[in-house]
């Protein structure tokens, strides 16, 4: 369980999260949701350890991990899937799998046959440069890099951004099944309303660096309202 | 493949060369061939790590220094075995980048231009404070330092003449070579190449960049230093000029003008590039520093991937009709 108490961080003096609190539950599927400039980014770079917190905590079950060094927290268990993507362009994608187990740990190169069965794509071009890829191509090659570092949680920073409906789609049923079938547990930032309505069970609305209201996939799937307050949509 | 076959060209052309040059050029070449281990340092740091160590010369002239400190029993006078020295001169360089490395690169650390600075005004500091050390020789540096004695069990052999010098060297410098050759092409050649594009990225599978940092820092400096010893055996002298400015920015216009992301260019650098400096200053005198000022020029603005490396990689290209996988 990833727990974030009374948080405080931002850039330099501008304090982007204001006294933050939530629980990411285990085995869940939780989404993120608010406008532009609301502090979701700065959220998921505050946990990865790549922007100082001011005050608060963050614990992953149990244990605090704000303050340590970025690779550290990802060795604690934490997968990050950087707004951007962030792959490796000049490798292939079978080195940027590599690069990922070599990181973490060579053990988890036998997850490989998992992440080929997951993305059959990245099996096909495994010799590929990454950097020929489409923006989708791409989103699913960092994913299935997070994965391979075996990680108890999966942090996706905007997945869906510049990419094609269709993929968005058939991104968010492949991490449902994902989470259905390993108990990984997701802390997704989006906007694209599908994509949530497909993956998430539980949704966050932030807004002003705070948590502004949290509902049910059920109750969103329902009620729309706190979509339109929420999204201006 | 092409390249591996160029390789061995080269390296056979090396070992064939005492055959048809004298005495003279075989000693000159034992030089460039140390001078070409000394690149290939600077090429990993910088061209596979993407770390721009402007003060190569820091660890070529502290291995210089502990490598005649020892042979010449300095400090204890029964122990001037030479592989003791070889072992000083290269740990020592290593502890040292560490040292070095930790302040450089732990934190937020510095990169690009303020590395580049940084290192070689230490590289200054250095060249000063080996003027003023009295005991080490001061300016005038030490002299009478002992040849490599690479005698085994109580047997010496200690390499006086050119012949055996110029082939020991050699073979050292094949060997540390070869290794690199496979350092590169491992997976750790990967993780560096990750380093050099985007070292930001690593951390988020569990990269220490700082230890990654530390490790190609200290194996350079290690390479460098073992260069400074074996280069004050041949030539049996130490001074500040080996630890300062102007020998950390030679070897970083060989390794530039050769190509820094390619071991072979980057050691083909500085043999042709001392190779050159031989005839051409006799043909234009003073000028040659003129020509290779130029070569340097043309080389980052026209040829950024080295004056040697982009032909040799076209070379490689036209051998293998289908591109590599990598």
């Amino acid at each position: 369980m990833l727990e974030i108490s009374n948080l405080n961080a931002g850039y330099g003096e501008v304090t982007v999260l204001r006294n933050f609190s939530c629980r990411i539950e285990t085995g869940q599927v939780t989404a993120l949701m608010g406008r532009n400039g609301m502090g979701k980014t700065t959220l998921m770079k505050s946990i990865m350890g790549l922007i100082p917190v001011k005050s608060g905590t963050i614990h992953l079950n149990g244990i605090q991990i704000n303050g340590k060094e970025t690779y550290k927290i990802s060795r604690a268990g934490i997968g990050y899937v950087p707004q951007g993507r962030e792959v490796f362009e000049q490798f292939t994608v079978a080195e940027n799998l590599r690069l990922a187990a070599l990181g973490s740990s060579l053990s988890n190169l036998d997850r490989l046959p998992q992440i080929h069965d997951w993305f059959p794509i990245l099996k096909e071009r495994h010799d590929q440069k990454a950097g020929t890829f489409s923006g989708g191509q791409q989103q699913v090659l960092a994913i299935a890099r997070a994965l391979m570092t075996g990680p108890e949680i999966l942090l996706l920073d905007e997945p869906t951004e510049g990419i094609q409906p269709n993929i968005v789609h058939e991104i968010s049923l492949q991490l449902a099944r994902i989470a259905r079938e390993t108990g990984l547990t997701i802390l997704v930032v989006e906007q694209n309303v599908d994509m949530v309505r497909t993956m998430a069970d539980h949704i966050l609305f932030m807004e002003n660096g705070q948590l502004a209201d949290q509902c049910s996939a059920e109750e969103l799937r329902s009620d729309e309202t706190l979509i339109h307050r929420y999204l201006s949509i | 493949m092409g390249n591996n076959l160029v390789t061995v060209a080269i390296f056979a052309a090396l070992a064939a060369l005492p055959l048809f040059a004298g005495d003279y050029w075989t000693g000159q070449f034992t030089y460039y061939l140390i001078y070409g281990l000394f690149a290939l340092s600077l090429s990993l740091v910088w061209g596979y790590g993407g770390i721009l160590c402007l003060g190569q010369a820091i660890f070529f002239g502290t291995g210089g220094y502990l490598m005649a400190i020892v042979t010449k029993g300095m400090i204890f006078p029964d122990l001037t075995n030479s592989y003791l020295g070889l072992l000083v001169a290269i740990t020592g360089p290593a502890l040292l980048a560490l040292a070095l490395g930790w302040f450089l690169f732990a934190g937020r650390g510095i990169g690009g231009a303020y590395l580049a600075i940084v290192t070689l005004a230490i590289a200054v500091v250095l060249e000063r404070l080996m003027s003023n050390w009295y005991a080490l020789g001061g300016y005038n540096g030490l002299l009478d330092i002992p040849p490599l004695d690479i005698g085994l069990f109580g047997y010496s052999y200690e390499l006086w003449d050119a012949l055996p010098t110029y082939y020991v060297i050699l073979a050292i410098v094949v060997t540390l070579f070869l290794a690199l050759n496979i350092l590169t092409r491992s997976s750790f050649g990967l993780v560096l190449t990750a380093l050099r594009n985007h070292p930001d990225r690593l951390a988020f599978f569990g990269f220490s960049v700082l230890q990654i940092k530390l490790v190609v820092f200290a194996a350079s400096a290690a390479l460098a230093g073992l260069s400074g010893a074996l280069f004050v055996t041949v030539d049996g002298f130490v001074s500040p000029t080996l630890i300062g400015f102007s020998l950390s920015t030679e070897v970083l216009i060989w390794v530039a003008i050769g190509g820094k992301e390619m071991l072979l260019a980057a050691f083909l650098g500085a043999l042709l590039t001392r190779f050159s400096e031989g005839w051409l200053s006799e043909l234009f005198g003073d000028f040659w520093t003129l020509i290779l000022g130029l070569a340097f020029m043309a080389s980052v603005v026209l040829l950024p991937r080295g004056l040697i490396a982009t032909p040799l990689q076209a070379l490689t290209r036209r051998r293998r009709p289908t591109p590599p996988p990598s």
